[in-house]
């Protein structure tokens, strides 16, 4: 506990803290214990042990832990006891130490002043010296200087003496103090020795308490333990005897019971074995009734059985039959199975072969569609290379005819005003005026023609007049059929497409109108504008029919429209139309042709064209012609003949005028000498 | 309850069982071993031991090694605690310091340096037990100019993490070889013994104590130990120069909270010069100048201290302060607010001191332990103290051993402690009081 000092008296620590620190760490442990006793009985009442237990062992702790605090006071008590103890021979030194300073410092006062006091007597006596000195000086005679010199010689011995004294006395104190010193020095090692002596006690002692207090805590935690063995031990034998009176007393209330089950088991037994035999008795006729009854059903038995055998072998045989039957039959299938995978397999090669054979067909048709549209566009192209070739070699030769005629004309007229001296008149030319090919007027279609009537409504009154008596030559009436073509619009809209009239919703009435009459004219084939009046035609004269059938219906009717056709008839009407008129699908077909560009042209009336040209000059006046040249002809021969006789007068003229030359010549010159020459060279130019 | 405490016990008898084979766990892991496995039966010596694990000559390998290659930190725990186990202790310090942290292997280097060995002083650290006491026995053989500096300085960064306290319980003064002592002395004593010369300063604690950045605790003493007959005044000579560098080292040293310098003869002059250089020291808590020659001077000096410091224990035991010192002490302790304990045993404050710190106690609310034993003082005192005991209700101990109360003291004191409530402990012996007595109250 306490460490063993360097110099008793000196190094000493201090005594309060250490035991109170101790005193703490002390009572932190108890609290701990104390802190876990609690925990413990806590658990111990969680757990449910009964009051009386929980009580004793509370109790119990308590105890222990009253013997623990007891031994703990009793430490600490022990241990300030020795560490008093023990810190008493410290203060003792202490208290020396104390003594000594206190003597030390007296005997230093002491010794200051008689040093002090020894040196002021030394001073007073050194003074007197040296005033003696001076008092020696005014000595004149020898001997008193020796006196005075001796006297002053005794005076220093003096002092000297004195000092001496003064030096051996602080040596004595100093030897004194030494062995002191010696002393204390023997003292406070047996202090010290005494010290170790009395901490080794206390340790003993302490650790003998200790030992001691452990025991006395251990036997009590012992006897604690065995005291609660015993109860325990106790609780349990008492609760033991009480389980075993328990079972006993159960045993003996179940043999009693076992017993009072057996007399009511045997009771039970007599009872049901009387019951038994009435009931075996019954039991034995019942037997015996059943036992006939099952004689009988015995004999039933057989006699169907018999015939359900008679009948099993009809069966069977029949069934034998059928199965004959039934393999026949599947002979049969299996064989018509063969013939109908045969008859497949043929089909599906067939169709295979149809199928490439179609397949080649198509190509061809495709082949041939095309080569058709390329024939077609070729002819087109060439129909209208043939057509700009046409019409130029017409204008070449309209023109070379027109010319030739021309010339013919003027012929005519130089001959008529020359030769003739008639007055010329020009006939008829109306060819000349015109040029270029014979141009055909094209048939309007069906749908401008009910354009135009169907826009009649919005031109005046007097159009409509003026264009009504072109009109009538086709036999009706414009207004009529322009009626009749909005009852159509009306009545036919089932053969107009429903897109269409989707589409034309929108539109102004009379487009809406125009595109449906379109849509419903080419539905029931009527193409051009003839075949609309016609059709309008019949209607009216269908109309006139109906009014013979329907007075009635019409009386009434005819106030509103008199001269229109009854909507309930229209559709009849136009059945029979298409009836009578399927004439125009062979126009259609040709038309057709002609709407895909190859515009056939008419040249009928080509032939007259030429014919007229070439007659531009009439037969009368080629007869007169013809005479002319007979006449002119015989007035050239004349007049080649005249012309033959001119040459020859000329030539004979001529041989006149040399014959007369030559004759000149010989009757003026040498008439003689050539006169025989000149008529054969004369010879030689014959005319 | 029966089954708990059998429990108990059979654990408790196990556990002692263990500890008590501890020691022989090794040739009983053999035994299993012998066991477990199959003996040759040719040659009945031969048993699996003596053929060592591959590892196991590794790790020897390693051991031997050591000095030159050390491997540790990479090796499994399992191999590691292996190693340290075997290690020698004589490997240089240079390589374990850092590397080794294993409180075994540091606890069988003290063991094997020295006999006696009570780590619990140490926080329970054999590192730092080692390093510390390493470095104390250094300084304390540390001879001024004989002994190169580097001897020190070389530790320094090996223990410098581990170092929290230096008791250095003796230092030596430097070599003077002197003609007029005798060979015997010189042979007996060389390192001892010393003269008057123009230095007598001894190790210069400048070059150490900034060096150690964990430095808590410092005690100090000028003199050398057991001399024995070879005594000199010399030796215990603590010069103004020391003094000057003791107090620069403490300065630099901020991490301090006890110093402690015992039987070191500091006079006022020294006193003085420690304390300036301990003022508004940020962490020191505890100073110690039990057993020199302090008076008024120096105890002025350290009651200018106590005001500015943390200052929490104040020991001045056995020194020379009297009435006027311990007044200017009183005078600090009546504004101090940190001192928990104060002990002035052993000083001749007298009447005069007495009554002056028993005013003091008045106006102190923080003092617990105050220590005046042995102060030549009389009844007087005891009045002034009976008087600061009713206000004062912060002191718990109270030493006023081995003055003259008197028996009218002894008296006005207990009268005094009666109305008081938080003494726990008053010592009067040896005081006069009229039956001999250590009072308890509560």
């Amino acid at each position: 506990m306490l460490q063993p000092e360097p110099f008793a008296g000196e190094e000493a620590d201090e005594p309060g803290p250490s035991v109170e620190s101790k005193n703490q760490a002390e009572r932190i442990t108890a609290r701990r214990l104390r802190i876990a006793a609690r925990n413990e009985t806590k658990t111990r009442q969680e757990l449910g042990e009964d009051s009386q237990g929980k009580e004793d062992i509370q109790e119990e702790t308590r105890k222990s832990q009253k013997e623990v605090e007891k031994s703990k006071r009793h430490m600490v008590k022990l241990q300030s006891d020795g560490l008093e103890l023990v810190t008493n021979i410290q203060v003792a030194v202490d208290a020396r130490e104390s003594d000594r300073r206190t003597e030390l410092e007296e005997a230093c006062r002491l010794r200051r002043d008689k040093l002090e006091n020894e040196a002021k007597s030394s001073q007073e006596k050194f003074e007197e010296i040296t005033r003696k000195w001076t008092d020696a000086k005014m000595k004149q005679t020898p001997l008193d200087l020796r006196d005075a010199m001796n006297s002053q010689q005794q005076l220093c011995e003096q002092i000297l003496g004195d000092k001496n004294k003064l030096i051996s006395e602080l040596q004595q104190e100093l030897k004194a103090s030494d062995d002191h010193y010696v002393k204390d020095l023997k003292r406070q090692a047996k202090d010290i020795d005494l010290l170790i002596e009395r901490m080794e006690e206390q340790i003993s002692s302490l650790k003998k308490s200790y030992r001691e207090d452990l025991q006395q805590i251990e036997n009590s935690f012992d006897e604690e333990r065995r005291t609660l063995l015993t109860k325990h031990r106790k609780k349990w034998g008492h609760q033991m005897k009480e389980q075993s009176e328990k079972e006993l007393r159960n045993m003996m209330q179940g043999l009693s019971l076992l017993e009072e089950h057996e007399d009511l088991l045997q009771k039970l037994r007599v009872w049901k074995a009387e019951e038994y035999n009435t009931d075996k008795i019954r039991m034995d006729t019942e037997v015996q009734n059943l036992r006939k009854k099952l004689q009988e059903v015995k004999f039933n038995c057989h006699l169907n059985e018999e015939k359900l055998d008679y009948k099993y072998e009809v069966l069977k045989k029949r069934e034998e039959e059928n199965a004959i039957l039934k393999s026949h039959l599947k002979r049969k299938i299996i064989r018509m199975q063969d013939v109908l995978n045969n008859l497949k397999s043929k089909c599906a090669s067939q169709e295979k072969q149809l199928k490439t054979e179609e397949q080649s067909l198509r190509n061809d048709y495709t082949r041939i569609k095309q080569q058709y549209i390329d024939m077609q566009k070729k002819a087109r192209h060439f129909a209208a290379l043939d057509a700009e070739r046409f019409e130029k070699l017409w204008l070449i030769n309209e023109d070379e005819v027109k010319a030739l005629a021309h010339r013919v004309l003027e012929t005519d007229r130089i001959i008529h005003e020359q030769q003739l001296g008639l007055a010329w008149v020009s006939p008829p030319l109306p060819f000349m005026e015109r040029s270029g090919p014979i141009e055909h007027k094209t048939l309007r279609t069906a749908s401008q023609a009910a354009a135009d009537t169907l826009q009649e409504e919005t031109r005046g009154d007097l159009v409509e007049e003026s264009e009504g008596l072109g009109d009538t030559a086709s036999g009706v009436n414009r207004r009529t059929v322009k009626r009749i073509l909005e009852l159509l619009c009306d009545e036919l809209g089932f053969l107009v497409e429903s897109k269409l009239l989707k589409l034309v919703s929108h539109l102004e009435k009379n487009d809406q109108s125009l595109i449906k009459l379109d849509a419903i004219f080419s539905a029931i084939g009527i193409e051009s504008e003839k075949d609309v009046y016609t059709m309008a035609e019949f209607l009216m004269n269908y109309r006139q029919h109906g009014r013979e059938q329907r007075e009635l219906m019409e009386e009434e009717e005819t106030t509103n429209n008199s001269d229109f056709i009854h909507h309930n008839d229209l559709l009849v009407a136009l059945k029979e139309f298409t009836a009578q008129y399927c004439r125009p699908h062979g126009v259609q077909a040709s038309q057709k042709s002609s709407v895909l560009g190859l515009i056939m042209r008419d040249d009928s009336e080509d032939a007259a064209h030429w014919e007229s040209i070439a007659n531009v000059i009439p037969e009368s006046k080629l007869r007169l012609w013809s005479a002319l040249d007979t006449a002119i002809n015989k007035y050239h021969t004349v007049l080649t003949e005249r012309a033959e006789l001119l040459v020859e007068t000329q030539n004979v003229q001529q041989q006149n005028t040399e014959l007369r030359q030559l004759l000149h010549l010989y009757t003026t010159s040498k008439a003689s000498a050539e006169p025989e020459m000149q008529p054969t060279r004369m010879r030689q130019f014959p005319m | 309850m029966l089954h708990w405490w059998f429990r108990r016990f059979s654990c408790m008898s196990r556990s002692q069982s263990s500890r008590r084979t501890g020691s022989m766990r090794p040739v009983n892991a053999a035994a299993d071993g012998r066991k477990m496995r199959s003996i040759i039966a040719e040659d009945s010596e031969w048993s699996l031991e003596l053929v060592p694990l591959l590892t196991t000559l590794c790790l020897q390998h390693i051991i031997k090694h050591f000095r030159e290659k050390p491997i540790l930190d990479e090796l499994t725990p399992k191999y590691k605690a292996y190693v340290l186990q075997r290690l020698p202790t004589s490997l240089p310090l240079t390589i374990t310091a850092n590397l080794i942290s294993d409180e075994s292997y540091w606890k069988r280097c003290c063991e094997g340096r020295w006999a006696v060995s009570d780590v619990s002083t140490y926080d329970n650290s054999w590192k730092r037990m080692f390093f510390e006491r390493h470095l104390e026995n250094i300084i304390e053989f540390f001879i001024p100019d004989a002994t190169d500096t580097k001897t020190v300085l070389d530790v320094v960064p090996l223990c410098r993490n581990y170092v929290k306290r230096l008791k250095v319980s003796q230092l030596l003064p430097p070599i003077r070889e002197s003609p007029r002592f005798d060979e015997d002395d010189r042979s007996d004593c060389a390192s001892d013994t010393g003269s008057e010369g123009p230095s007598m300063d001894h190790f210069d604690f400048r070059i150490l104590l900034d060096k150690l950045p964990n430095l808590e605790e410092l005690n100090v003493v000028y003199g050398v130990k057991g001399c024995g007959m070879n005594f000199e005044w010399n030796l215990f000579e603590f010069t103004f120069r020391d003094c000057e560098f003791l107090a620069k080292a403490l300065h630099s040293c901020k991490t301090l909270q006890v110093f402690r310098i015992h039987r070191s003869k500091v006079d006022d002059e020294k006193c003085c010069l420690l304390v300036s250089q301990l003022l508004d020291h940020p962490s020191l808590q505890e100073l110690d100048f039990s057993h020199n020659h302090i008076s008024d001077r120096g105890a002025r000096a350290i009651g200018k201290l106590l005001n500015r410091s943390q200052l929490k224990r104040l020991v001045v035991c056995n020194n020379q302060i009297r009435g006027p010192g311990a007044q200017a002490l009183a005078h600090a302790l009546s504004k101090n607010i940190t001192l928990l304990s104060l002990n002035l045993r052993l000083n001749r404050i007298g009447d005069e001191g007495g009554q002056a710190l028993a005013q003091a106690l008045v106006k102190n609310k923080t003092l617990v332990n105050l220590h005046l034993g042995g102060n030549n003082m009389t009844e007087p005192t005891a009045v002034a103290l009976s008087q600061a005991l009713v206000e004062n209700c912060t002191l718990k101990n109270l030493n006023l051993s081995n003055n003259k109360l008197g028996v009218d003291g002894g008296k006005v004191l207990e009268e005094g402690m009666s109305h008081n409530s938080s003494l726990v402990e008053c010592d009067i012996r040896l005081t006069d009081v009229s039956q001999d007595r250590s009072i308890t109250v509560q």
